[in-house]
C-alpha cells in the first residue's frame, strides 16, 4: 500500500540520492527491480554490481545513476524505516513508486504535488488526512486542499 | 543586474547551452535528464578552473550557492549567475526570498518544490532535453525547454466564468468585461486562492486571468489541474499594466522597445519581479493624459470603446464574443 505525506515530517531523507551513496547495498542494483528502473528512467544497463553502462557517459559507476532512480531505489529496498522524499523524483518515476507501493508497505514524502496522472490505476492513503484516495483524480482533489508542501 | 545571458557548459561527453534573463531561473522535470550533472560540471569548474576540463562559457561569471553557510557567502557574490541544486533545502526559506530580493545576481534553481515565497515568472520553468542541434558523435547536446507553454491555456470557447487573480484595477476591468458579455467575474485575492475557486467551480469553461511574471510558484499545480478538468484554462499575460502597455494605447517607441526585451531595463535589485515594473511604467508615461493609471482603482477611461478593445486585442486566443451594439 502507497501511503503519502505531504510536507516536514519526521525521519525523512530530504535529499535521499546522498543518503544513497553512503548507504546502498551492492545486492539491491542487481536485483531485477532495480535493474529494470535504471533500463528505463536512465536508459541505462546494469553490467556489473559496480558498473552501468550509460548511452550517454559510458560506463559509469552505480553512484552515477540518476537521483531519482537511486530515491526509487531506496523505497524499494531500504530497510532502515526512514522515508524517503519522492519530491528527489520526476514524473517519470512515478509509475514505479506505485508499483513498489504494490510489493510493500511504503510512505514517502512529498514536498509538491507530485503528477501521478500517467499511472492506470492509483490508489494511496493521503497521511495528512487520512483519506483512501482510488484515482489520480481523487488525489489531486486530496492534495491540493492539503496546505502542508 | 539586468540582461539576457548565454551559458554554455561543456566536457567531452556533454554540453549544455541555457539562455537566462531574469532573476529567478527554474529546472525542473524528469528524472535523468542531467540537472545534476550540470551542477557538478559547475562545481568542478569552480573549483578547479581550466584545469577541470570543464569550459564554461558566459559574459558573467558563473557559479554554485549551497551547504549551510550560504547565508555568509551570499552576501559577498556580486553581478554573477548562481545556482543552486535541488539539495539546497534552503531555497524555500524565507531568509532565502529575503536574501535574493535585492540581489545584484540572477539564480538558476534546480527544484521541483513550489518555492511560494519565490515570485518566479511561468515563463522561467524549464526542463532540460537532449537535442539534435549539433551532429557530434561524441557529445549529448542538452538545452532547456519552457515547461509550460503558454499557447496551451487557452482555446476558442467562450468561458462562462472568469477568475481573476486581481481584486484592484485588473478585477474591475475584467468585472466590467464580464458583465458585457454575461460571463461570471470571481476575483481570487490573490495567486494562492486560484487552485482552489477553480477547483471548485462546476463543469462550464472557465478562464483563470493571472499575472504571469509571478505565478511560477502555483504552476505545477495550476497545470495538473487544467489537464484533469480541462474546461478551465488559463491566461496569463506578464500582468494587467502589461497588457494596457502591449495595447499600443501609450505612443511611443520607448514602450515597443522595452516591451521587446525587458530584461535589458529592468534591474533585478530594484524588482524581484518584472510586475512591479511594468506598473511602475505605466504610471510612470500616463500621469499626465486622460489615462492616468491607478492600480488600486480603476480610471473609466480604460472602459472607453476604444481603449477597451484595444487591451482585449491583445488576448490573443481568449473568446470573449463581446456584444456590440448594432451599427
Amino acid at each position: 500500500m502507497l501511503k503519502i505525506i505531504f510536507g516536514d515530517v519526521e525521519n525523512a531523507v530530504y535529499h535521499p540520492p546522498t543518503y544513497f551513496d553512503n548507504q546502498y547495498e551492492d545486492e539491491w542494483i542487481t536485483d531485477p527491480l532495480a535493474v529494470a528502473m535504471i533500463k528505463e528512467i536512465d536508459q541505462s544497463e546494469v553490467v556489473a554490481v559496480h558498473l552501468i553502462q550509460s548511452p550517454v557517459l559510458g560506463p559509469i559507476s552505480t553512484k552515477e545513476i540518476s537521483g531519482g532512480v537511486k530515491t526509487l531505489i531506496l523505497m524499494a529496498f531500504d530497510e532502515s524505516g526512514r522515508i524517503f522524499n519522492a519530491s528527489a523524483c520526476g514524473d517519470n518515476c512515478a509509475k514505479w513508486i506505485v508499483e513498489i507501493g504494490k510489493r510493500k508497505d511504503l510512505t514517502i514524502n512529498l514536498h509538491h504535488v507530485m503528477d501521478f496522472s500517467s499511472v492506470p490505476t492509483f490508489e494511496a492513503v493521503m497521511l495528512n488526512t487520512g483519506l483512501a484516495v482510488h484515482s489520480y483524480g481523487e488525489y489531486l482533489e486530496e492534495a491540493l486542499k492539503i496546505k502542508e508542501r | 543586474m539586468k540582461g539576457k545571458y548565454h551559458i554554455v557548459v561543456q566536457n567531452n561527453r556533454l554540453r549544455y547551452e541555457l539562455d537566462i534573463r531574469r532573476n529567478i531561473t527554474i529546472i525542473r522535470g524528469d528524472s535523468a535528464t542531467g540537472k545534476t550533472r550540470l551542477i557538478a560540471l559547475l562545481e568542478q569548474a569552480s573549483l578547479f578552473g581550466d584545469g577541470s576540463g570543464v569550459e564554461v562559457h558566459c559574459e558573467r561569471p558563473v557559479r554554485t550557492l549551497g551547504g549551510k553557510d550560504w547565508n555568509l557567502v551570499l552576501p559577498n557574490i556580486h553581478e554573477k549567475i548562481i545556482f543552486l541544486d535541488e539539495e539546497s533545502r534552503f531555497v524555500k526559506s524565507q531568509e532565502f526570498a529575503a536574501a535574493i530580493k535585492t540581489s545584484s545576481n540572477y539564480f538558476v534553481i534546480i527544484t521541483r518544490e513550489d518555492l511560494p515565497n519565490l515570485p518566479y515568472s511561468v515563463d522561467e520553468i524549464y526542463g532540460i532535453h537532449s537535442s539534435g542541434k549539433y551532429r557530434d558523435l561524441r557529445r549529448t547536446y542538452n538545452e532547456l525547454y519552457r515547461i509550460y507553454r503558454a499557447d496551451a491555456f487557452t482555446d476558442e470557447q467562450k468561458p462562462e466564468t472568469v477568475v481573476a487573480e486581481d481584486s484592484h484595477s485588473g478585477y474591475q476591468f475584467f468585472q466590467e468585461i464580464c458583465g458585457e458579455n454575461e460571463i461570471a467575474c470571481i476575483s481570487a485575492g490573490g495567486k494562492s486562492n486560484l487552485k482552489t475557486i477553480a477547483g471548485k467551480l462546476g463543469d462550464e469553461p472557465a478562464l483563470v486571468v493571472a499575472d504571469g511574471a509571478a505565478i511560477g510558484s502555483e504552476m505545477n499545480e495550476l497545470y495538473q489541474l487544467m489537464r484533469h478538468k480541462p474546461t478551465v484554462k488559463c491566461y496569463l499575460p506578464e500582468s494587467f499594466e502589461w497588457l494596457i502597455l502591449k495595447s499600443g494605447l501609450i505612443d511611443g517607441k520607448a514602450i515597443k522597445d522595452i516591451l521587446n526585451h525587458p530584461e535589458d531595463f529592468i534591474e533585478s535589485r530594484e524588482y524581484f519581479s518584472w510586475e512591479r515594473y511594468f506598473t511602475e511604467l505605466l504610471v510612470e508615461y500616463t500621469q499626465d493624459s486622460y489615462l492616468k493609471y491607478n492600480k488600486s482603482r480603476l480610471n473609466e477611461a480604460y472602459l472607453n470603446d476604444r481603449e477597451k478593445q484595444a487591451i482585449l486585442s491583445v488576448m490573443k486566443g481568449v473568446n470573449w464574443q463581446m456584444n456590440r451594439p448594432n451599427s
